[in-house]
C-alpha cells in the first residue's frame, strides 16, 4: 500500500516538472527579446507541452468523452479480411499513419511563417496541436472506427445529411487541386535553375521504372530490398549530380527554367495517372516513404546534437502585414500559413481511410490518433529551427521575390539590408557556391531555405562545409522526392473523383480502366492544378504570395468540416456537455480561415486583396501606366479566379457549417432525431499473442 | 532493443506491404509466386491509389 501511494506521489512529482519544464520553456522563448535562443528551448518546450497534452487531455477525451473499451471488437477484427482490415501492433499502426499524415505541408508551412519570427508561428504550432489539430485527428480516428471505418464524407451525410457530404466532396476536390498545384510551384522554385538538383530528381525517374520492373518482374515482392536498391541509387544520383552542374556539355540540358520546369512537372503528373501504377507511381511512393521517416529522424538526431542557436529574431517587423514572403498580418496569416503542423483538414481524410481499419483495440486510437498529430507538430517545430538558424538577412534573400525586393542582386540585398537584416551580394555568392548552385536569390516557396537550414545542421554534425553541398541537394532531393510522388497519386484521385462524377452522365467515362477516359479526366485534372502551377510561375510576386494562403484556407476549411461532424457525433453521444472539446477549435478556425479568406478578396492593400490587386492592373491599363498586353490581362483574370475559388471554398464551408448548426439545434431542443450511428457491440475474442 | 529492432523490422515490412502480401498468402492458402504477388499488388495499389494523399 505504501510503495502504491510512494509510486504516486513519485507520478505527480513527476508530471509537475514535466509541466514546470513546459512552462519554464514557453515562458523563455515568449519573453526572450535580443538576444539569440538556443533551439533546445523550442524542443524542450514543444516536448513537454505535448506531454501534457497526451498524458492529461487525450487521456481525458479517451475516458470520458469516448469512453474506449478494449472490450469491444475493433472493425479490425470484426470485418478481418488480409487485406484492409487487419488488426495491427498498435505502434506499426502510429507509424503507418505518421507516414499517412507527414507531407511537406509541416515542412514548408513554418518556414514561410518565420517570416514573422520564431514565436507566432512556434506557440501556433505548440498549442494548436494539443488542443486542435490532435483533437481533430484522435476525434474523427474514433467516430470511423465506431462506425466500420467510414470515410469522412460518409460520415458526413450520415451524421449532418446529404448537403454536408456533397459539400466535403467538393471541398476535397478543390483542395487537392490548390494543393498539387502549391507543391508543385515548391519544387519549380527550388529546381529553377539548378543543373544539379534537376539531374537529381530527373534521375528519381528512371530509377522508379526500373524499380517498378524489378519488382514486378525480377523479384516480385521484394519491397524493401527494391527500396534500398533505390535508395542507392539515388543516392549516386546526388553525387552525379555534381559531375553534371560542372559538365560544360550536361549543365545547360538541366539548367531549366521556372516555365520548362512546371511543363516538365505537368507531364510528369499526366504520365503518372494514366501509367500503370506498378510502374511509376508504387516504387516512388515506397521510397519516398522510407526516405521522408529517415530525413525525419536524421533531422530530429541533428538539432539535438548540434543544437543550433535561432538567429532569427522572436518577431519581425513584418507582424505588421508587409512582408515579403507573403502579404498580411500575423493575425489571421500565420495560422493559415502554418496549417499541418498545428491543425489539418486532409488528416481527416486520413483518419478516416486506412488507420481506422487496422486498430485492434480501441485504446490503440489514443496513441495513433492523438501522438502521431503531436509527432508530426515536432516535424513542424524542426522545420521552423531548420529555417531560423539561417541569418535572417539570407533567409529573407532566399525567399523574397523579385517583384518586391528587386531584380538584381544588388538591389536585393540594399532593401533586405534595409529592413535590419544584413545582408550582401558577396555573403549569397559565397553560400550559392557552398552548395554548388549559381545562385540563390528568389527561391520563394520554402524548400530551399529548409534546404538550407537542414543542410547546416547536418554539415555540422560532421563533415563541415566540405559536405554542405552534398546535405543541400540531398534536401532538396528529399522534398521534391516526396512532393513529387504526392503529384502522381494526387493527379490519380482526383481522376477517380472526376470519373466518378461523370460516370453518372456517360457510363463509359466512369469505367476507370477506359482508356480514353482515363486519358480525358487526367488531362482535366492536370489542366485544373497545371492552370494554378503556371499562375504561380508567372506571378511576379512569386506565386507562393497567393497560392498559399489559399491551399492554406482551404486545409483549415476542410478541418472546419472534419471539426463539424465530429460536434455532431459528440453532440449526440453526450448531448451539449462536451461539445466544447471540438467546438474550441472550430469556432477559432472559423474565425481565422474567414477572416483570412475575406481579406484575400476584399482587402483594400493590393497585395493581400485579389480584387484590389485586379482593378489596379486595369486601372493601371486604362491610364496607360501598364501596357495592356495579353500577359497583363491574363494577371487582371488570374485576381479574379483566386478571389472566386477564396469566395467559393467560403460559400461551401458556410454551407456545411449552417447545416451543421441547424442539426446542433434541433438536437439540443429535441426537435430532431439523434441516433448515434455506431456499429453494435461486440466482444472482442482478439487474443494479445495475435498482435 | 531486440524487441525495438523487431518493431522497426515489422514497420518497415507493413510500410513496404509485405505483411500484407503474407496475410494475403495466408488467408487464401497460396504460395508465393510472380503471378500472385503481381495479383495481389494489383489489387492493393488500387485501392491505395484512389485514396487521397496528405499534404
Amino acid at each position: 500500500m505504501k510503495i502504491l501511494r510512494g509510486t504516486k506521489i513519485l507520478g505527480h512529482l513527476f508530471w509537475a516538472a514535466v509541466a514546470a519544464a513546459a512552462a519554464f520553456c514557453l515562458g523563455g522563448i515568449a519573453l526572450n527579446r535580443g538576444e539569440h535562443i538556443n533551439s533546445i528551448w523550442l524542443v524542450v518546450a514543444a516536448a513537454c507541452t505535448y506531454a501534457i497534452g497526451y498524458r492529461f487531455y487525450a487521456r481525458f477525451i479517451s475516458a470520458r468523452v469516448m469512453t474506449l473499451n478494449d472490450q469491444r471488437a475493433t472493425p479490425a477484427e470484426r470485418l478481418r479480411n488480409g487485406h484492409d482490415f487487419e488488426p495491427t501492433n498498435k505502434w506499426i499502426v502510429f507509424g503507418h499513419h505518421f507516414a499517412a499524415i507527414a507531407g511537406p505541408g509541416p515542412l514548408v508551412g513554418p518556414v514561410l511563417a518565420a517570416q514573422f519570427g520564431y514565436l507566432p508561428g512556434t506557440l501556433w504550432i505548440i498549442i494548436g496541436a494539443v488542443l486542435g489539430g490532435a483533437v481533430q485527428d484522435f476525434v474523427i480516428l474514433f467516430a470511423s472506427m465506431r462506425r466500420d471505418g467510414k470515410s469522412l464524407g460518409q460520415m458526413a451525410r450520415e451524421e449532418i445529411g446529404k448537403i454536408g457530404g456533397f459539400t466535403a466532396l467538393l471541398t476535397v476536390l478543390l483542395i487537392t487541386i490548390i494543393l498539387l498545384a502549391v507543391v508543385a510551384l515548391v519544387v519549380v522554385n527550388a529546381l529553377r535553375g539548378s543543373p544539379w538538383g534537376t539531374f537529381t530528381i530527373a534521375a528519381t525517374m528512371p530509377i522508379a521504372l526500373f524499380m517498378g520492373i524489378y519488382l514486378r518482374y525480377w523479384r516480385p515482392g521484394k519491397v524493401l530490398e527494391c527500396s534500398a536498391i533505390g535508395f542507392v541509387l539515388v543516392m549516386a544520383s546526388i553525387f552525379a549530380g555534381r559531375s553534371v552542374a560542372e559538365s560544360a556539355a550536361l549543365a545547360p540540358i538541366f539548367t531549366l527554367s521556372a516555365l520548362g520546369l512546371a511543363i516538365a512537372i505537368i507531364l510528369y503528373g499526366f504520365l503518372a495517372s494514366v501509367l500503370p501504377v506498378w510502374l511509376l507511381l508504387a516504387p516512388r511512393d515506397y521510397l519516398s516513404t522510407f526516405v521522408k521517416l529517415g530525413v525525419v529522424l536524421m533531422l530530429a538526431v541533428g538539432i539535438l546534437f548540434v543544437r543550433p542557436e535561432l538567429q532569427l529574431p522572436a518577431f519581425t517587423r513584418f507582424v505588421d502585414g508587409t512582408g515579403p514572403i507573403f502579404a498580411g498580418k500575423v493575425f489571421p496569416f500565420c495560422f493559415i500559413t502554418i496549417a499541418c503542423g498545428a491543425i489539418s483538414g486532409f488528416h481527416s481524410l486520413i483518419s478516416s481511410g486506412t488507420t481506422p481499419k487496422m486498430i485492434a483495440r480501441e485504446s490503440h486510437a489514443w496513441p495513433v490518433g492523438y501522438g502521431s498529430m503531436l509527432l508530426e507538430s515536432f516535424v513542424a517545430i524542426m522545420a521552423m529551427i531548420a529555417s531560423c538558424v539561417l541569418q535572417p538577412g539570407v533567409y529573407f534573400a532566399v525567399n523574397s521575390p523579385a517583384g518586391v525586393v528587386g531584380t538584381t542582386p544588388a538591389a536585393a540585398v540594399a532593401v533586405i539590408s534595409s529592413w535590419g537584416f544584413p545582408v550582401s551580394v558577396a555573403d549569397m555568392s559565397n553560400l550559392a557556391r557552398d552548395v554548388g548552385e549559381q545562385t540563390l536569390f528568389y527561391r520563394t516557396g520554402g524548400a530551399p531555405s529548409l534546404a538550407l537550414g537542414m543542410a547546416r545542421i547536418f554539415a555540422r554534425g560532421g563533415g563541415g562545409q566540405a559536405v554542405i553541398g552534398f546535405w543541400y541537394h540531398f534536401a532538396i532531393m528529399f522534398e521534391a522526392l516526396f512532393i513529387l510522388t504526392i503529384i502522381a497519386a494526387g493527379t490519380r484521385v482526383g481522376r477517380f473523383m472526376l470519373q466518378e462524377l461523370l460516370g453518372h452522365v456517360s457510363q463509359p467515362l466512369g469505367r476507370t480502366s477506359w482508356m480514353p477516359g482515363m486519358m480525358a479526366t487526367s488531362a482535366c485534372i492536370v489542366a485544373g492544378w497545371g492552370y494554378f502551377l503556371i499562375q504561380g510561375v508567372r506571378d511576379p510576386l512569386g506565386g507562393i504570395n497567393s497560392l498559399w494562403p489559399i491551399f492554406g484556407i482551404a486545409n483549415q476549411l476542410l478541418a472546419a468540416i472534419a471539426l463539424c461532424v465530429a460536434t455532431t457525433i459528440l453532440l449526440k453521444m453526450h448531448g451539449a456537455k462536451y461539445m466544447w472539446i471540438t467546438c474550441v477549435p472550430l469556432a477559432w478556425l472559423v474565425i481565422v480561415t474567414f477572416t483570412a479568406a475575406w481579406q484575400k478578396i476584399f482587402s483594400p492593400i493590393p497585395a493581400i486583396g485579389f480584387l484590389t490587386q485586379a482593378d489596379r492592373l486595369e486601372s493601371a491599363v486604362r491610364a496607360g501606366a501598364a501596357a495592356n498586353t495579353a500577359a497583363t490581362q491574363t494577371l487582371i483574370f488570374n485576381a479574379r479566379l483566386d478571389a472566386a475559388m477564396c469566395g467559393l471554398l467560403l460559400v461551401l464551408v458556410a454551407t456545411i457549417l449552417l447545416d451543421s448548426v441547424r442539426v446542433w439545434i434541433g438536437i439540443l431542443r429535441g426537435t430532431s432525431e439523434a441516433p448515434v450511428r455506431e456499429a453494435p457491440f461486440v466482444l472482442s475474442r482478439l487474443q494479445t499473442e495475435e498482435l | 532493443m531486440k524487441r525495438f529492432g523487431k518493431l522497426v523490422w515489422a514497420l518497415l515490412r507493413e510500410l513496404a506491404d509485405e505483411n500484407a502480401y503474407q496475410r494475403h498468402l495466408e488467408a487464401h492458402g497460396r504460395e508465393h509466386s510472380g503471378e500472385e504477388w503481381r495479383r495481389f499488388s494489383e489489387e492493393r495499389l488500387r485501392a491505395k491509389y484512389a485514396r487521397a494523399k496528405c499534404c
